[in-house]
């Protein structure tokens, strides 16, 4: 089977400061995959190369086995199904609930069809529907979460890139939100996840990278990974 | 007593619905692209100037003028956008800053060297009657500028908020990554948006030139700098904040004329920029983090 998405010895520097070195990674149609690392280990670095938001020094990042992402601008690449949910959300916080959710759906022509999108995002989250005419920025950061996924949802996306969807909410909502990764994957759609809640994580992945200043220093499927001393010790509260 | 404040405020409407439309335009620019645009009041003057030239005779005469001022606008706006802005984006502000200053002591001199360093008398596009509104009386020029800048800024708010293309302008105003990720081409809209900031300014500035009967090379600098304090006064939060400043500074300018020295009126501008600034850095309706 050809990878949905495929990075091979990536490398991006912001100026002369090195944030990713080497990195190569996949994923299949239909999996979860989980980036693992701490703050500034190139997590987003990666997954902001992907959408053609930076450049890369070197490195290949192959789509579908025939796109060359890195020939491609970001609203290009979007028009191929990927879809983003950004680190803290990144809700345009002047438009209001209705107006991001729309713009989830810029790159579909058929106005109809995204019209129908909200209007199922707001059947399953009944408390955007409420808020439909205030400003993003006004609302809880559970409820932003929900607007950030909704928003990539109406995309219709076949990969899903979520960075850090769990940052910043509290506990009870941390577990809604993966409970919703899991029903997005039920869905048929490939999800690609940059976690630092480790434990979370591995519940819904099955393919686990662990990332360390900016290169992949262990991976494999997560029912092997998890003992892996190293995750054991950093994640997951273990003994090493 | 009455009558002279409602004369002054309407005059001051009259006047800042032009800088509400520079001003929009200088808002547009660095909203949307990041960019200062001087070269923004000078489009104005290009307009001004192609309204003059392209002018017919006759009660169509004014309508072509209008048409003629916003196709020589955008045209000087394009080549601006192609030649300066879109290669330069995207690095330190200073330089589209310095660029388009270029650009802007280029049109200025430029059309000195045609059509000289002094004021052009305009064509007589509309008739020389007052209109009697309530106790204020205003030409019929002044009542027509005003009516076409408040429909160019009506147009644009619309424009901005009713409008798929337009609701992608405000999405890169605020955060032009997520919104390309979203499949916004931000080239495209950054192209658009200075298209019509230039398009509406040359309109303006054809009902500007019509209404005081006058073209002027260097007409640019005085509207550019009351727009750009408007700009910074507002904020670039909210494009209507911009609408609402540029008016009232048009009514406080006609009131310090009326009232104490018209000498003092151009100073105003930047009396109220200094106090707002002082206590209000982000503007009064506030601004996009950069």
């Amino acid at each position: 089977m050809t990878p949905l998405l495929s990075v091979s010895d990536l490398a991006v520097s912001y100026g002369a400061v090195p944030a990713v070195a080497g990195v190569s990674l996949e994923i299949f149609p239909g999996e979860v995959r989980v980036i693992l690392g701490a703050n500034g280990a190139g997590k987003t670095t990666i997954i902001k190369t992907v959408l053609g938001l930076l450049r890369p020094r070197r490195g290949t990042v192959r789509y579908g086995g025939e796109h060359d992402l890195l020939r491609l601008k970001p609203h290009q690449i979007r028009r191929l199904g990927v879809a983003w949910v950004p680190e803290g959300r990144q809700l345009w916080n002047t438009l209001s609930v209705i107006d991001n959710l729309r713009m989830g759906g810029f790159a579909e022509r058929d106005a109809k069809a995204v019209d129908r999108r909200v209007d199922e995002m707001f059947e399953r989250f009944p408390r955007l529907r409420e808020r439909r005419d205030q400003v993003a920025g006004s609302l809880s950061g559970g409820e932003q979460q929900m607007v950030a996924i909704a928003r990539a949802l109406i995309a219709a996306p076949k990969l899903l890139l979520m960075d850090e969807p769990s940052l910043g909410l509290a506990p009870i909502i941390v577990r809604d939100v993966f409970r919703l990764v899991r029903d997005i994957n039920a869905m048929g759609i490939s999800i690609l996840m940059v976690e630092q809640n480790a434990r979370q994580a591995l519940r819904v992945a099955s393919w686990a990278y662990l990332l360390e200043v900016g290169a992949i220093v262990d991976s494999g499927p997560v029912s092997e990974i998890a003992s892996h001393s190293r995750i054991q010790a950093i994640f997951l509260g273990g003994e090493a | 007593m009455m009558p002279l404040l409602l004369q002054q405020i309407a005059n001051g409407l009259v006047i800042g619905s032009t800088y509400a439309v520079v001003a929009l335009g200088f808002s547009l620019a660095f909203t949307v692209l990041r960019v200062i645009n001087f070269a923004h009041p000078d489009i104005f003057m290009v307009g001004m100037f192609a309204g003059l030239v392209l002018a017919v005779p006759g009660p169509w005469g004014f309508v072509v003028a209008l048409g003629a001022g916003a196709l020589g606008a955008a045209a000087v706006g394009y080549a601006l956008e192609r030649t300066v802005i879109s290669p330069l984006r995207g690095r330190d502000v200073l330089m589209t800053l310095i660029g388009t200053l270029g650009v802007a002591i280029m049109l200025e001199n430029g059309m000195a060297l045609i059509a000289g360093p002094d004021p052009v008398s305009y064509p007589n596009l509309l008739p020389r009657e007052f209109v009697d509104i309530g106790p204020v009386t205003l030409t019929l020029r002044q009542v027509v500028n005003f009516a076409i800048c408040l429909a160019l800024l009506v147009l644009v708010s619309l424009y901005v908020r009713a409008t798929k293309f337009g609701r992608a302008t405000r999405a890169i105003a605020e955060r032009p990554d997520v919104a390309a990720a979203f499949g916004v081409d931000v080239g495209r809209v950054c192209q658009a948006t200075i298209l019509i900031a230039s398009a509406m300014a040359g309109v303006a500035a054809v009902s500007v030139g019509a209404m005081y009967g006058s073209a002027h090379a260097f007409v640019g600098l005085l509207y550019g700098l009351k727009a750009f304090t408007c700009m910074l006064v507002a904020g670039n939060r909210y494009f209507e904040g911009v609408m609402v400043v540029a008016l009232g500074l048009g009514i406080i300018e006609a009131l310090v004329t009326g009232y104490l020295s018209s000498s003092l009126r151009d100073a105003v501008a930047f009396f109220v920029l200094i106090g707002v600034l002082l206590f209000r850095p982000n503007g009064l309706f506030g601004s996009y983090a950069t």
